[in-house]
């Protein structure tokens, strides 16, 4: 119960870094199975070990409106039981191998994930198939499982985050299929029913568009001996593609705020970001790295913390999704320095649209991204993410190798244009989450 | 190689003979100051963290969080090094900079890329002996302490609970203050405290510089003698680690906040692994505490959550590498119809039972499996791997008695579960803390 402080934030890591410093970018095995699943691999043979993940067109983003939370719940109850083992044995089971087996939901995404020690792929891949291809649907389970689910979102709001989560979703997507939070909350877990989570398996959880990616110490060809048997049942393609959503449309200048006990004020800004096929994307990703998405060399960081220690943390992110997901620029501070805070943010805004970015702050921050490379894949896991990225949102299979020169590519007026039309202030919404503001003074 | 070794525990029969272990190199340098290192050449890349025996124990009454604040001094500045200029040259160089602190450590870190690995040697070793802790720059960064302090504790009713509980568990021992400081004594610390604290503790006798990745021993052998190794040698008095008196019987705190729900959670002070001393004690308390707490079979998660339905969520956790003693915790988040009350009284009818009967043979080796599973999939973060070495090394078992501590683990019996149950973890030793909603206007 020790507790441990760590200095800075982790920043949400949504892009990936790379490039290349004399590092042989490993190479990405490509295959296909007969039902059209799609396999990627790198090979990894440090530690005796494979991960790998699949990921599906189940996200959150088909939840129905009064039912946010039930491709969550579908992740939960595939992860839980199977037909041919309740959860008890399932459990038992799982762990008597050592087989790690998760599966989470996320806005465009339902994945189901496996780690093993090598020795234990094939039995770790017969409790994959079958978490995958046999559901269970045990009706009390899922009632149990429901009730923890509402439980844990009504305990989740004492969270400044949770709630700013929420707000920030409906407030920019409103009907949307982002307009909610993939875990739902305490007013929309109860409407779910066994048969919507059946419903969602049925028309999304199918091979074709789906990808299965995989790292560690194994070859292609294992991996597919293995998986064929295993996954041959599994056909069909998904009712709605992975890539075919509704554009949502453009929220700007609204303000909102959500009131709680907090001694701290959560101030978030937010807009529209772009899509994961946007041309734009290096160009914006480079300008955000900038502005708040490189923690201690960003802009933000250095106004807001390092000059006037108005917080501890501040960062910016945007997620490209299917559509346009969210870019977010948040930060928590004392409440009654919260406009203060706010203030600093919108001048750093300000200064960045106004196209006054030197070369300098470019080439630290271009090499700051280029060097990282090697360390933002050093490990099976976040192979496995990039690699269920990269094949999901059907990115080029040498995105990898191309990495480094589309961010050395990116000049000072790319940056400056991409400043200029997604920082403008007026475009941005505002969402406070803390105590009830005060009367001005 | 390490990993063989894990291999070999993983799949070998009880009672096999001793495996030697793993492959680090550690050099001392007559200063005091220590390295170690674990070569990995499959990416080149390489985790430096720099380890110190100074952390919050070390901090007198009154001077809570002085640890920590060198958490935020060490990038404000040093003789030839301007306030912030430590995180922007690791960051050109494609690394990624931070710190952490506990009670009984202080560490400070990077992954960069392999041929950096001097540059930041020599960084981190200017800093460490020429810090510049300006006033002005102090009293900045204290300011957003505070906004961390506000931001963990404050506004999180569970951790806050968790700080109160601690506080109220021990008289001595130092684990009853939290790292962060205490909010009345962050608000009076000075440049003389941190000033006087940087000039006893920062000396080489208490640094152990810890590398894993692509690197040389004998080269980074070199350069540690050449920064580390050459600084003044200052003895240092032994650490404060007192013996904290028995309990006298069982102690309760009721914790009032704006939270939304309750949590009851139960800690006992119980020994730490001292090699060689009581191995199989300590082991004994890991798996049970695994077996109560770890993976999908966890005792609490089954009984108290699925099957009796008295919270939605509970587990149990155990630090065996500690200093001193540990204060073993177990806790229950619990629903709205759920009282307190009747959680504790599962919670204690499972540990009473623990304590009268012996586990399952199965359960035992689920485990002891899983333990030296972690283990393995722990060697896929340079982080991790870096991290456990610092770790050992800094609280005195010594980084190369790790292995040991598997083997301990694997000689567990069902009935050294069933002693060290009911020898620590009895009612009347507990310190029972209890989140009490209020509702604020």
């Amino acid at each position: 119960m020790k507790n441990l402080n760590i200095r800075a934030l982790s920043f949400v890591c949504l892009l990936f870094g790379f490039s290349i410093n004399s590092y042989a970018v490993p190479s990405i095995q490509t295959a296909q199975l007969d039902n059209g699943l799609t396999i990627l691999l790198v090979e990894a043979h440090n530690v005796p070990m494979v991960s790998l993940q699949l990921t599906t067109p189940a996200g959150s983003r088909f939840d129905t409106i009064n039912k946010a939370g039930t491709a969550s719940m579908l992740a939960t109850i595939l992860g839980d039981h199977t037909a041919k083992h309740n959860d008890k044995a399932w459990a038992e089971w799982l762990d008597s191998e050592a087989i790690r087996l998760g599966a989470s939901a996320s806005r465009d995404t339902l994945s189901l994930s496996l780690t093993v020690v090598k020795d234990s792929l094939p039995v770790g891949l017969d409790a994959f198939s079958e978490a995958l291809l046999q559901p269970g649907w045990y009706k009390k389970r899922f009632l149990s499982l429901r009730e923890d689910g509402i439980a844990a979102a009504i305990k989740s709001q004492e969270t400044p985050g949770t709630q700013a989560a929420q707000a920030t979703a409906k407030l920019l997507y409103g009907s949307h299929g982002y307009g909610h939070t993939t875990s739902g909350t305490a007013k929309s877990l109860p409407h779910i029913q066994l048969n919507d989570l059946k419903t969602l398996y049925t028309n999304q959880v199918r091979p074709v568009g789906s990808v299965l990616a995989v790292s560690g110490d194994i070859t292609m060809q294992e991996i597919l001996r293995l998986l064929k048997p295993r996954l041959k049942t599994w056909q069909g393609k998904p009712s709605v593609a992975a890539l075919d959503i509704k554009q949502p449309s453009v929220v700007r200048r609204k303000s909102s705020h959500v009131t709680i006990p907090t001694s701290q004020a959560l101030v978030q800004f937010s807009r529209l970001g772009i899509a994961r096929s946007n041309h734009d994307f290096f160009p914006l990703f480079v300008m955000n790295h900038l502005l708040g998405g490189g923690g201690f060399g960003s802009k933000l960081m250095e106004e807001v913390r390092e000059k006037r220690g108005l917080v501890y943390g501040v960062y910016s992110y945007f997620i490209p999704l299917a559509a346009p997901g969210p870019f977010i620029i948040t930060l928590q501070t004392r409440a009654e320095q919260a406009e203060k805070a706010a203030q600093v943010v919108r001048d750093v805004m300000k200064t960045l649209a106004d196209g006054k970015i030197d070369k300098k702050q470019l080439d630290a921050t271009k090499s700051n991204l280029v060097g990282s490379f090697a360390q933002r894949m050093d490990s099976n896991r976040e192979r496995v993410g990039l690699l269920s990225m990269i094949g999901f949102y059907q990115m080029p299979l040498d995105y990898l190798q191309n990495w480094t020169a589309h961010v050395q590519s990116v000049t000072l007026s790319d940056v400056r244009r991409m400043a200029k039309a997604y920082l403008q202030t007026d475009d941005w919404n505002i969402l406070q989450v803390g105590p009830a503001k005060e009367k001005k003074h | 190689m390490r990993i063989l070794f894990l291999l070999l525990l993983l799949s070998a029969p009880l009672f096999s003979t001793h495996v030697h272990a793993a492959e680090l190199q550690q050099a001392t340098f007559s200063n005091g100051a220590k390295l170690i290192v674990e070569e990995d050449h499959s990416a080149p890349v390489a985790m430096v963290q720099v380890w110190l025996k100074v952390g919050g124990r070390d901090e007198v009454p009154g001077k809570t969080g002085l640890a920590h604040v060198f958490e935020h001094m060490m990038f404000k500045g040093s003789k030839a090094l301007k306030p912030g200029e430590y995180s922007k040259r690791i960051s050109a160089m494609g690394g990624n900079d931070n710190a952490f602190t506990s009670h009984d450590f202080t560490a400070f870190f990077e992954t960069v890329p392999a041929e950096q690995v001097d540059t930041a040697l020599n960084m981190e070793a200017e800093r460490f002996a020429h810090l510049d802790l300006d006033a002005k720059e102090f009293g900045r960064e204290i300011k957003v302490i505070m906004e961390e302090r506000r931001m963990r504790t404050e506004d999180d009713p569970n951790s806050h609970m968790f700080e109160e509980l601690s506080a109220a568990a021990l008289r001595l021992h130092p684990y009853r203050n939290p790292v962060i400081g205490w909010m009345q004594d962050l608000k009076k610390l000075n440049i003389d405290d941190v000033r006087a604290f940087y000039t006893k503790h920062y000396v080489a006798r208490n640094a152990t510089v810890v590398i894993v990745g692509d690197v040389d021993f004998n080269h980074v052998k070199k350069v540690v003698k050449r920064t580390f190794g050459h600084m003044k040698d200052v003895k240092v008095p032994p650490r404060f680690n007192p013996t904290e008196p028995e309990p006298l019987g069982a102690k309760r705190v009721d914790v009032h906040l704006p939270a939304k729900s309750p949590v009851l959670a139960i800690t006992l002070p119980v020994p730490v692994w001292l090699p060689g001393k009581n191995d199989s004690e300590t082991a004994a308390l890991a798996v049970a505490t695994y077996i109560l707490g770890g993976g999908r079979s966890a005792i609490l998660q089954r009984q108290l959550v699925d099957e009796q339905r008295k919270a939605f969520s509970a587990s149990a956790g155990y630090d065996p590498f500690g200093m001193g003693l540990d204060l073993w915790y177990a806790y229950g988040m619990l629903g709205a119809k759920q009282s307190p009350q009747n959680f504790e009284k599962a919670l204690w009818a499972i540990l009473k039972d623990m304590g009268n009967k012996p586990v399952s043979v199965k359960q035992l080796q689920i485990a002891k499996k899983n333990i030296i599973a972690n283990e393995i999939f722990a060697q896929d973060s340079l982080y991790l791997r870096a991290k456990e070495i610092g770790h050992m090394e800094t609280v005195g078992i010594g980084a190369m008695h790790k292995d040991e501590w598997l083997d301990a683990i694997r000689a567990v019996t069902t009935k050294d579960i069933q002693e060290v149950v009911s020898k620590y973890l009895r009612p009347e030793r507990a310190t029972t803390g209890v989140l009490k909603p209020e509702v604020h206007s």
